[in-house]
């Protein structure tokens, strides 16, 4: 039996799986002060009466981090920067302190200039003196080249032993240096209440004599054993959407490309899977204010739910972004877009009177019935998801691209279906989809959909090799690994070979070595390094991966 | 010109095309290979250029036969002629330009490969590691699309554009200024000071031929001196860098001491309102440092920061020579640009009712030696540039020779011009010395290539 349990700003919800299918659920109020409670009381009500031998996997998703940073109660965190020759990186604001030291690395990963170690054992007693108790070291290029990072950690730990210290390149090793930088930051300030959390939640689980393996979900759909998790805090945001978009790719047929609706009070957040893939942002997320280097899906939040204000505007309707309550029809103040839903029958939650009442108090300010006005509420909100929805696949169609075939290939794509989860507006997403030309789908158990798709997710993984053969050696972006490579015509079947290996050996560090199988190939380059009409070497990148998907012990959705 | 963005009064914003063309090549070991572009990727990515407000990255789109069409005369046509790379490129261009003329960014820069400011109307094959020329087709393409007439085409390579300065010569609305290291002493041999356009054109091709081992310093003069007031009298309502990156001091193809600093610097005095990449070949000690400067300084943001390891202010200075050189030559072309009008009637009355001269052209990378004659009308209209007629005959190796005439009628050209350009092109479609007879009317915006030998006509 499998067990999933996503965290919602409202809901906490859980279900428990047996044989590809859903025969217990729970939900009860999400209390962001007390996330172990709630995750608790979910599971608390699917476990009952359930021999707990029987429980082979609970997968459960937390908001923590989310709310952490949102709310600014992180640790506070300085970061020491070693930017060199480029932008001016003075202004760079990453909530704390930023220290500037001099050093440069290059895009090759060579020294060009030393790191001024005296500049930082200043920067790093001018920070403990400011009361930082942790800091983040940055270097540019440092992901190609440690040394100067790793030299920064030591000279901070050396004459500050209470500090810790987080480097760059275990952030991320992607392009991108201020997002490295702010990744680390983040992982900084994380990691403590994190790593208490997991924790706690370890613990009382096993109070529970649940002896399953326990998981966490990542905002890129997968999933990283509770233990691996505490090396990786700041993967946990976002990880509703992912758990939403992981239930409709398990309620659906494989292979598809659908959209993915979940239709709260205020917010509708939009996700695609294309071809039986959730689609990825193709940079990583922000997080607040930060543009970071985290893998999440693609989400779009839309300010419109069932609770949205409706305002009359002439003969026509606005709605959002802010709240009106819940609608007339529940007792709430004001009419909302759940009142025109009841009123034309597309939901049969609430009281139908005085969604009639809501209505023809907005059809007096319009000069329409109430019908007509519900009418109106619904067609505006169905307008604004469509635009919302053709808006990210045109921003999927125009992603740039760095080669010829990249620009040839990519082709237009349009839903063949568009599915509707979680509670409240689903009344929507039939009308959506017809205007869309896709078929509207909402599964049996739309209202837990995110729980099961935290139950049945696998763990994802990357793999960033990148080989330069001139200089002799290799570096894995994700983890640093480095390695010497001595055959300067190294082919790129030996590359991609020495990359599966890496990765497989990656998998097992992190408890998740029955899937490195699953790695597959995303990218593969070669470049011939010509220096005076001489081949010298080459540049070797390689990406790999272990997407998004489903375990195998999940039968249902039509897959058993 | 103010940018349509700025009438709008909406806030800077600079848009980007990165097409490195990682799977595109001339040759393994060309320097227009795929590594091309490789650190400069590395570099613009690592400072995370893309993610700055500043700066809106745009994707690349291919740009249709026609708008090749419309600027050259491909033989034996456009789809023989690009390859998607090249489509790409120009592709590249159109979409920033689009973009401008929206008002949805204030400034551009097309960073693609490959690059075009060699080829020339006549196009047979790849000249200076050019097919197609980049600038040319956006210009041709942002005229006809959004009437605009006056435009600027700035040459910063360290080649002579002799490809864009061809395609333009006659036409007294481009002004096309190129200052490149002397062509005495460098590819392709051309560009001196007596090439100043067209009968009806004189003026508006600009060459400034440069001493070997030009500084900062130098290239900042003639800019200051030379081509900044000559804009501000043209008033552009366009203003184009055909942004090579060569001139670096680090360049393995030429001589010249340019920095990172001093291209930064160069985009801010020139402040282009699009820039498109040209040649630069020293991709690791230049081309990462000279773009990252490049975007900065386009985008409005603080380049003082961008330099080369090896870099310091005040490692390259001027020798009194040079410096007597370069004054000689402002001197002697603000001379000539103030006496434009003057030079213009007498060249034209000279001319006679048609203005005709013969090329040799050679093709470097492709080996092909291409003779043209070049006959433009001394149209009486003053306002109308003539049309023109070309005759081409290109050798490849030996035995195998394609020959051609071309009618190109300009955008602006007269009613009768227009007439007649049309009478010629359906008169040569029977004459059995030409395998290709091609036409150009930029005003229908109608392009043509006719077989003789096929005996058939497609029409761009």
């Amino acid at each position: 039996m499998l067990i999933g349990i996503d965290v919602g700003g409202t809901t906490t919800d859980a279900v428990l799986i047996d044989k590809g299918k859903t025969i217990k659920t729970s939900k009860v109020p999400t209390d962001h002060d007390h996330l172990l409670e709630c995750l608790m009381g979910a599971l608390d009500e699917v476990v009952r009466e359930v021999p707990t031998e029987e429980i082979e996997r609970v997968v459960l998703s937390t908001t923590l981090i989310t709310n952490l940073i949102a709310e600014g109660k992180a640790d506070p965190v300085a970061l020491i920067i070693e930017p060199g020759p480029g932008m001016n990186h003075q202004d760079l604001t990453l909530g704390g302190e930023v220290r500037i030291v001099g050093g440069a690395i290059d895009y090759r990963g060579r020294e060009i200039e030393p790191l001024d170690e005296d500049q930082v054992k200043k920067a790093a007693a001018a920070l403990s003196e400011r009361g930082y108790r942790k800091v983040a070291v940055a270097s540019k290029f440092g992901q190609r080249n440690h040394t100067h990072e790793e030299k920064m950690r030591e000279i901070v730990l050396r004459t500050h032993p209470e500090m810790t210290v987080e480097m760059g390149h275990r952030a991320s090793g992607r392009l991108n240096f201020p997002r490295r930088a702010a990744t680390a930051v983040l992982k900084a300030a994380a990691q403590e209440r994190y790593r208490k959390f997991a924790e706690e939640v370890a613990e009382a689980i096993s109070k529970r004599d649940i002896k399953a393996p326990i998981y966490i979900l990542k905002a890129d759909g997968g999933t990283l054993p509770l233990a691996t998790s505490v090396e990786y805090p700041v993967e946990t945001i976002f990880s509703g959407p992912a758990a939403s978009t992981m239930g409709v790719l398990a309620l659906t047929p494989p292979g598809q490309t659908s959209v993915v609706v979940d239709i709260g009070g205020t917010t509708t957040d939009l996700a695609l899977i294309l071809d039986g893939l959730p689609l990825i942002s193709s940079k990583g997320a922000r997080v607040d204010s930060h543009l970071t280097h985290i893998r999440a899906f693609a989400v779009k939040s839309v300010a419109l739910g069932g609770d949205s204000r409706v305002r009359a505007e002439g003969q026509t309707v606005t709605l959002g972004p802010d709240r009106a309550g819940p609608g007339f029809c529940l007792g709430g103040p004001q009419p909302t877009p759940t009142d025109a839903m009841r009123l034309l029958n597309l939901i049969s939650i609430g009281d139908e009177t005085l969604a009639e009442e809501a209505m023809a108090k907005l059809g007096g300010d319009l000069g329409c019935s109430a019908g007509e006005a519900a009418q109106k509420v619904v067609d505006a909100a169905v307008e604004i998801l469509v635009g919302e929805i053709d808006g990210m696949f045109l921003a999927w169609e125009e992603e740039p691209a760095y080669r010829v075939w990249e620009i040839l290939q990519k082709e237009k794509i349009r839903p063949q279906n568009v599915v509707g989860v979680g509670g409240g507006s689903l009344g929507l997403v039939p009308l959506v989809a017809e205007r869309l030309g896709a078929e509207g789908i909402i599964p049996e158990d739309a209202a837990v959909a995110n729980a099961i798709g935290a139950a049945v997710a696998r763990p994802t993984l990357t793999l960033s090799f990148r080989a330069d053969t001139e200089r002799g050696f290799y570096t894995v972006a994700e983890d640093g690994t480095t390695g010497e490579i001595r055959d300067k015509k190294l082919g790129q079947k030996e590359a991609e070979a020495l990359a599966k290996r890496l990765i497989v050996e990656r998998a097992e560090r992190m408890g998740i070595g029955e899937y490195a199988r699953e790695a597959e190939v995303t990218s593969s380059e070669v470049f011939n390094m010509v220096r005076g009409w001489a081949t010298t070497g080459r540049i070797l990148d390689v990406g790999m991966q272990i997407p998004a998907g489903l375990i195998p012990e999940w039968t249902g959705g039509g897959r058993g | 010109m103010r940018s349509p963005r700025e009438q709008k009064g909406e806030p800077k914003k600079m848009g980007l095309i990165f097409f490195p063309a990682f799977d595109w090549a001339i040759t393994p070991t060309h320097p227009e290979r795929e590594e091309r572009l490789l650190y400069t990727r590395d570099q613009i990515f690592e400072e995370g250029l893309m993610d700055l407000p500043e700066v809106e990255e745009y994707k690349p789109r291919l740009a249709e036969h026609k708008d090749v069409a419309r600027v050259h005369f491909c033989i034996p046509s456009v789809e023989a002629l690009v390859t998607e790379a090249h489509l790409i490129a120009a592709g590249s261009t159109l979409v920033l330009a689009d973009a401008y003329m929206k008002g949805d960014i204030t400034n551009a820069f097309a960073l693609v490969r490959p690059p075009g400011h060699h080829s020339m109307r006549v196009a047979h094959g790849n000249r200076g590691f050019c097919n197609v020329n980049n600038e040319a087709i956006m210009v041709e393409y942002i005229r006809k699309k959004y009437g605009i007439r006056r435009v600027a085409i700035i040459d910063t390579d360290v080649h002579h554009g002799d490809g864009t300065q061809e395609i333009f010569y006659h036409d007294p609305d481009v002004l096309f200024i190129s200052f490149h290291q002397d062509g005495r002493t460098l590819y392709p041999g051309s560009g001196f000071v007596d090439e100043q356009g067209g009968p009806k054109a004189i003026g508006r091709t600009i060459n400034i031929p440069l001493p070997p081992e030009t500084p900062d310093e130098g290239i900042h003069y003639v800019l200051e001196e030379l081509v900044l007031p000559i804009l501000k009298e043209f008033r552009p309502q366009l203003v184009v860098n055909s942004a090579g990156q060569d001139n670096h001091y680090t360049d393995p193809l030429a001589n010249m001491r340019f920095s990172a600093q001093g291209y930064a610097r160069l985009n801010e005095m020139l402040a282009p309102d699009i820039a498109v990449l040209e040649g630069g070949y020293a991709i690791e000690t230049a081309l990462p440092y000279v773009n990252c400067g490049i975007i900065l300084a386009m985008a409005g943001l603080d380049y003082s920061n961008v330099l080369e390891p090896d870099y310091h202010p005040g490692r390259f200075s001027m020798s009194r020579t040079m410096e007597a050189n370069i004054t000689g030559t402002v001197e002697y072309l603000q001379g000539i640009w103030e006496a434009r009008e003057k030079l213009t009637a007498k060249a034209v009355e000279r001319a006679g009712p048609f203005f005709r001269r013969r090329k040799d052209i050679f093709y470097d990378t492709d080996g092909i030696r291409e003779r043209q004659t070049e006959s433009v009308k001394m149209c009486p209209d003053k306002g109308c540039p003539g049309y023109m007629t070309i005759d081409t005959d290109a050798a490849r190796g030996y035995g195998h020779s394609d020959s051609g005439f071309g009618v190109f009628v300009p955008l602006f050209a007269c009613k009768s011009c227009r007439e007649e350009g049309r009478e010629e092109y359906e008169a040569h479609k029977t004459d059995s010395r030409y395998n290709y007879i091609f036409f150009q009317d930029k005003n229908r915006d109608d392009y043509r290539l006719y077989s003789t030998r096929m005996h058939n006509e497609r029409v761009y």
